[in-house]
């Protein structure tokens, strides 16, 4: 192995030498053992997995080159842990730890494909060697991603093996203003979900005066069931930080900060490995590569609140002040952190720059629709049969993302709708599934593209309760500074509370419109303006779910307690008398082979017996 | 300098100044609650919402922090505007339902009740503008109290929500609180002054020649500290009533006219 922990790289040429060096070392003949460790692979054990593997290949004594490695999210997480094994790129799925055994015998020492721990397709049952000819990741595209999944996030060899850096020393022999023409002629827009071009950002940044001019990596990732942001800070650091140096370099900025929310230990961990890397490397610090272009990078820990991804309360809790937002009257290109011009931009946004001034502009802009180019992460969760994390280029249809990559609702539910956005999105209904995900087709229909978390709803979810679960969740996340968010975020919830327990009265849809109009107009920042959206987009779609709670007390769902009754079916009831015991009220009858009744007058609609009944015989009407 | 038409009126403002300034210029009266020319403006309260007219599109902004660069117009008795400011003041009355000062303030704006239910209470009749916070902490130096809490929760509070320790009790927060939610409480038998709802008790400082109970004894110290005199005659001043300060200033106004040699 080339050590790199005392080479300090003067210039291009030296980095280009190191990559010769780096990739004369390893041939595609090489054994290869990747192991996911990404959040998802992680919690289902794979870092044991890994060890197993290491420790094997210590034990074998063979006389090959076995390299193991662990590795960033492959997307696929419904099926983690995931193993692949070079050569061959073969796909192993949900390997569980007696299966290292038999993988390292049969395919890393005898070049022998296990079958049974294949992904196989649910439509044709045929089993899939490859991970490129599963459907999960035929209609994907991965750019942002492109390097998760193949390189160890720990290592900046194998970062530059990949081509790492090449992008940064090619930046350099630029004019900063040629960085900034080429990402803004890319189309990208930011990936934090506003969607703001950003070249135009970088440049109004880089003509504002003040000095110094800072640069902020936004890492605050927290909409419920999002991941993307996370999958990269760990499964590539290094791409975020290419992309932060050349941001840097564009905009004349001498010092960047990584704002990583508390709950990510891990990519602190990854990120402040990389940023010791590339400073050892000399490609951050003091006269970055020989250009003398001089950039650090920090980072910074959230300390929990969902508001510090808005960029102006984040700037306040980098100062070490409250993390509470301030209007933006005066941009933060202009006055930003410590009142200087400062540039944030989301983590996928960063990890993208790299590869547009790798690939050219052109090639970038040529993936997407007219207005929103290149690809966007999405975390694909909820009732979907395959949770994970997809990269898809913009103009792809969500009906492709849910049912080709997704495989469709899980258990063979139908389909509902989907959220976006968000706390701030809302939720696409079924006759919209085929509209192309693109920032300005979202906001249309009433949703955004946010960050990246899709979540997948099926016809067991009350689309109020959903209303409700985001007003909690916002209720909780307000700061409180100002009235409206405050104050009228707990007007709606106090009503659609109200409405999921059958107390809604005629009116109150109106009132929560109204609620709605004057938290758009009024609310200090992004988090109050669009407060309302997912109680919008659930009113504007799924009004007759509204109706159906406020006029007949019913909840068509049947997930609002209290809006519907449970009965036993007695074609389907076995008598065997396990609700009967479970039941805190005693509320149900029946004898041995006479099927049971629930006496709905005791009955505390707690659920027990729906949820105890082994023969499904309980149902909820 | 750049022109502000607001509700047809024009006016000429300072690069920089706010559209308030500028409807204060022009005789417009914009309803606020969380601004005080003592303080950075806070933009926290939103009850002082106009309608800025862009040509193309219309925006809803905050006059008390919205610097005006270059020539706009602006609406302030516009439907929406007035809409906006009305929902806000509505929110309030929900919040601070008995508080006496805010009714009258929402009467002036055209508002005499609120059509919402008190949903969040987690501090009796105060509406969180944070002018309090703000002057003891931009003014006095001192930030005895902050916000505690988040969203719903916040309140206006001494670290740990206990009394604070660093209080003065000069009653800036009291003076500057615009529905008078903080009291300033005498209380006879101990010579002590609290900040009430805080809670902070300080000995009051009594006048040397009469008696009189005049002002928090730190916040003596803490003026005498700002204005750094060390002159003993304000010291001893100091010492005074305002009305025994006078009785003393006479007497010394008649000695000097007796004693000084009137020249010829």
């Amino acid at each position: 192995m080339i050590a790199i922990a005392n080479k300090h790289l003067a210039g291009p040429e030296q980095l280009e030498q190191l990559r010769e060096e780096l990739r004369g070392e390893r041939n595609s003949s090489d054994k290869c053992v990747r192991v996911c460790i990404g959040p998802g692979c992680a919690a289902k054990g794979a870092g044991k997995l890994h060890d197993l593997f290491v420790q094997a290949v210590e034990e074998t004594g063979a006389d090959v080159k076995i390299e193991v490695k662990g590795v960033g999210c492959h997307g696929l997480c419904e099926r983690g842990p995931i193993v692949i094994v070079q050569p061959g790129d073969i796909f192993y799925q949900r390997v569980e730890e007696p299966d290292v055994a038999e993988i390292f015998r049969e395919t890393v020492l005898g070049g022998r494909v296990v079958e049974r721990l294949l992904y196989d397709d649910p439509d044709t049952g045929a089993k899939v060697v490859r991970a490129d000819e599963i459907p999960f990741y035929k209609a994907q595209k991965r750019v942002a991603l492109a390097q998760n999944g193949v390189i160890d996030p720990g290592s900046i060899e194998d970062y530059i093996s990949a081509g790492g850096y090449s992008a940064l020393a090619k930046a350099l022999t630029l004019e900063p203003e040629e960085i900034i023409r080429q990402v803004e002629q890319s189309g990208l827009r930011g990936r934090g979900g506003g969607g703001f071009v950003t070249g135009r950002k970088w440049r109004f940044c880089r003509q504002a005066a003040g000095d110094p001019k800072y640069v902020i990596c936004n890492g605050d990732e927290g909409d419920p069931g999002a991941f993307m942001d996370r999958a990269i800070m760990e499964g590539n650091p290094h791409s975020v930080l290419e992309g932060m140096i050349i941001g840097a370099y564009a905009i004349g900025s001498s010092q960047g900060y990584i704002y990583v929310r508390n709950e990510y230990p891990l990519s602190v961990e990854r990120l402040k490995r990389a940023i010791e890397q590339v400073r050892t490397l000399g490609l951050l610090g003091e006269d970055v590569l020989g250009s003398g272009f001089s950039f650090d990078i920090r980072i910074n820990r959230g300390g929990g609140a969902f508001v510090c991804g808005e960029s102006t309360a984040l700037m306040a809790s980098l100062e070490g002040r409250p993390g509470e937002p301030r209007a933006k009257y005066v941009h933060t290109v202009e006055h930003g952190l410590r009142d200087k011009p400062t540039n944030l931009n989301n983590v996928e946004t960063w990890a993208n720059v790299p590869v547009i001034i790798d690939r050219g502009s052109d090639w970038f802009a040529s993936i997407g629709t007219e207005k929103s180019k290149g690809t966007k992460v999405f975390c694909l969760v909820g009732k979907i049969v395959n949770t994970g994390l997809v990269e898809v280029p913009m103009g792809i249809t969500l009906r492709q993302i849910i049912q080709d990559i997704g495989g469709g609702v899980k258990d063979g539910k139908t389909f509902k709708a989907v959220q976006t956005g968000g706390p701030s999105g809302g939720c696409i209904p079924a006759e919209h599934l085929d509209v192309q995900v693109d920032f300005d087709e979202l906001t249309q229909l009433g949703s955004m593209m946010g960050s990246g978390g899709m979540i997948v709803m099926d016809e067991d979810t009350c689309m109020v309760n959903v209303a409700k679960y985001f007003l909690n969740f916002l209720q909780d996340e307000s700061c409180g500074k100002c009235t409206p968010c405050r104050e009228g975020i707990a007007q709606m919830l106090a009503i659609v509370d109200r409405i999921t327990h059958g107390e809604g009265r005629k009116g109150d849809v109106e009132k929560l419109e109204q609620l709605a109009e004057l938290l758009e107009g009024t609310a200090l920042c992004a988090l109050g303006k669009t407060a309302a959206n997912p109680v919008l987009s659930t009113i504007r779609y799924f009004r007759d779910e509204y109706d159906a709670h406020i006029n007949e007390k019913r909840c068509p769902a049947k997930q609002c307690r209290g809006l519907f009754r449970y009965k036993i079916d007695p074609d389907e009831c076995k008598a065997c008398g396990i609700c009967l015991k479970e039941c805190p009220a005693d509320a149900i009858s029946g004898e041995k082979k006479v099927p049971h009744v629930i006496d709905q007058e005791k009955c505390t609609l707690c659920g027990t017996c729906w949820d105890k009944c082994p023969f499904s015989a309980v149902l909820k009407v | 300098m750049p022109i502000v038409t607001i509700d047809d009126i024009q006016v000429e403002v300072e690069q920089g100044a706010t559209i308030l300034d500028a409807a204060n210029k022009a005789g417009i009266w914009i309803p606020t609650l969380c601004h005080h020319p003592a303080v950075a403006p806070q933009a926290t309260c939103r009850v002082c919402m106009v309608e800025l007219d862009r040509g193309e599109w219309k925006q809803l902004v905050t006059a008390c922090n919205y610097p005006v660069r270059r020539d706009i117009t602006v609406s302030v008795s516009g439907e929406n505007a007035v809409k906006a400011r009305r929902g806000v003041m509505e929110f309030m009355l929900a919040r601070a339902p008995d508080n006496e000062q805010l009714k009258a303030i929402a009467r002036r704006m055209g508002v005499d009740s609120t059509p919402w239910p008190t949903v969040t209470v987690a501090q009796r009749d105060c509406i969180l503008c944070g002018l309090c916070t703000a002057v003891c902490d931009e003014v006095l130096g001192l930030a005895a109290i902050g916000f505690s809490g988040r969203g719903v929760d916040r309140a206006v509070a001494a670290p740990f929500r206990q009394i604070p320790e660093n209080c003065i009790a000069c009653g800036a927060c009291a003076a500057v609180c615009p529905v008078g939610t903080i009291q300033l409480r005498f209380h006879e038998d101990t010579d002590e002054i609290e900040i009430s709802p805080f809670k902070a008790r300080v000995k009051l400082r009594k006048c040397q020649q009469c008696g009189a109970r005049i002002v928090s004894e730190p916040a003596v110290a803490e003026a005498l500290k700002k204005v750094n005199v060390d002159w003993e005659k304000i010291r001893n001043l100091a010492k005074l009533c305002p009305k025994c300060r006078r009785i003393r200033a006479a007497e010394s106004f008649v000695t000097a006219a007796t004693e000084t040699p009137t020249e010829k």
